[in-house]
């Protein structure tokens, strides 16, 4: 077996490049998995999903703990028992986390990093929604910096988490964007 | 407490459909290597020996499973073999029925200790202990594949 051209040898095994790969320097075989999958919403999340059709973020209320739970849950983990109420919330939040990627979930490298963050919405008391952050530049974004949704026209939404395009700064104090 | 809330409504059901975008690339191994260049190159099967077990292993393996010894003969084995186990499959893969039934053996290649399983093909009433051989590919098509060998059928 044609050993040139591979990766070091300088652990056991028998290293293999990429390119030993792709160019056929060595037999492969491609086998293309088609995992299909469809992803039952349940109750809490069904509503949640319809809400956002909506155009409005939807939580579950536990009267015992008197937590407001966003994305909504039918049983609070905290006290062992099931919900009580839906609860509106607002639109707007605080960003609990961010990440600046510069990385596709592939792996493969972007031009203009992806703005993600955990948004901590205002009106709820525990969680939060893993979403993008727009129309700010990635040195602005600072942990616990206000933030609204920018949704998509009531046309265009499907009942998905992408109803809302991404979340941009906001200005509680004055009503608008900062 | 709060009760607990059902879905009545059916048009309030929801999936939310998926899918992993999975692809493999599967490399041979040191001895799949040899064994799948050895048939598309030369149509020939490669087996792997372990004189401490007297084992031919088919396909060939760089180590003995029994005694742990790195295998360094390699030996030809084949091209004819005997059906150890044959079955005809009328549904496929998905579960889907065959509009063709298909005809599947465990062979033993004549000097090898396992066994290959294959297609079988023009072999009416194949039963266990017939004598079969492989139907290759032309050596342009092959590319180093156990689907370099069509099928096999009975000599």
């Amino acid at each position: 077996m044609d050993m040139k051209g591979l990766a070091s040898d300088a652990l056991p095994g028998t290293p293999l490049s990429d390119e030993a790969m792709q160019k056929g320097k060595v037999l492969t075989l491609k086998w293309p998995a088609s995992l299909r999958y469809e992803w039952d919403t349940g109750v809490a999340i069904g509503r949640f999903l319809r809400e956002l059709k909506n155009g409005r973020i939807i939580g579950r209320n536990c009267h015992r703990c008197q937590r407001v739970l966003v994305p909504p849950r039918m049983f609070c983990e905290r006290c062992f028992r099931p919900t009580d109420a839906w609860q509106f919330v607002q639109d707007s939040g605080s960003v609990n986390t961010y990440s600046v990627s510069h990385l596709r979930w592939d792996a493969s490298r972007v031009e203009e990093p992806i703005l993600v963050a955990v948004i901590e919405i205002d009106g709820s008391s525990h969680g939060g929604l893993l979403h993008y952050l727009g129309d700010v530049r990635p040195e602005e974004i600072r942990i616990g910096m206000k933030v609204k949704a920018v949704w998509k026209p009531a046309e265009e939404r499907e009942g998905s988490i992408l109803d809302i395009r991404y979340f941009r700064p906001f200005n509680s104090a004055q009503g608008g964007p900062a | 407490m709060g009760s607990i809330e059902h879905i009545d409504r059916v048009t309030d059901l929801r999936t939310w459909p998926g899918e992993f975008p999975v692809s493999h690339l599967y490399t041979m191994g040191i001895a799949g290597e040899r064994f799948f260049r050895e048939l598309k190159d030369n149509g020939r099967f490669l087996g792997s020996r372990c004189a401490a077990c007297d084992h031919v292993y088919l396909p060939p393996s760089i180590f003995c499973p029994r005694c742990f010894a790195a295998l360094e003969e390699w030996k030809e084995v084949g091209p004819q073999g005997t059906v150890r186990a044959v079955t005809t499959a009328h549904r496929g893969v998905d579960g889907g029925t065959l509009e063709t039934p298909e005809t599947l053996a465990l062979i033993q290649l004549d000097g090898a200790d396992d066994l290959l399983a294959h297609r079988i093909g023009e072999s009416e009433g194949l039963e266990i202990g017939a004598t079969v051989a492989p139907v290759l590919k032309e050596t342009p098509e092959r590319e180093g594949s156990i689907l370099d060998v069509r099928y096999f059928r009975a000599v």
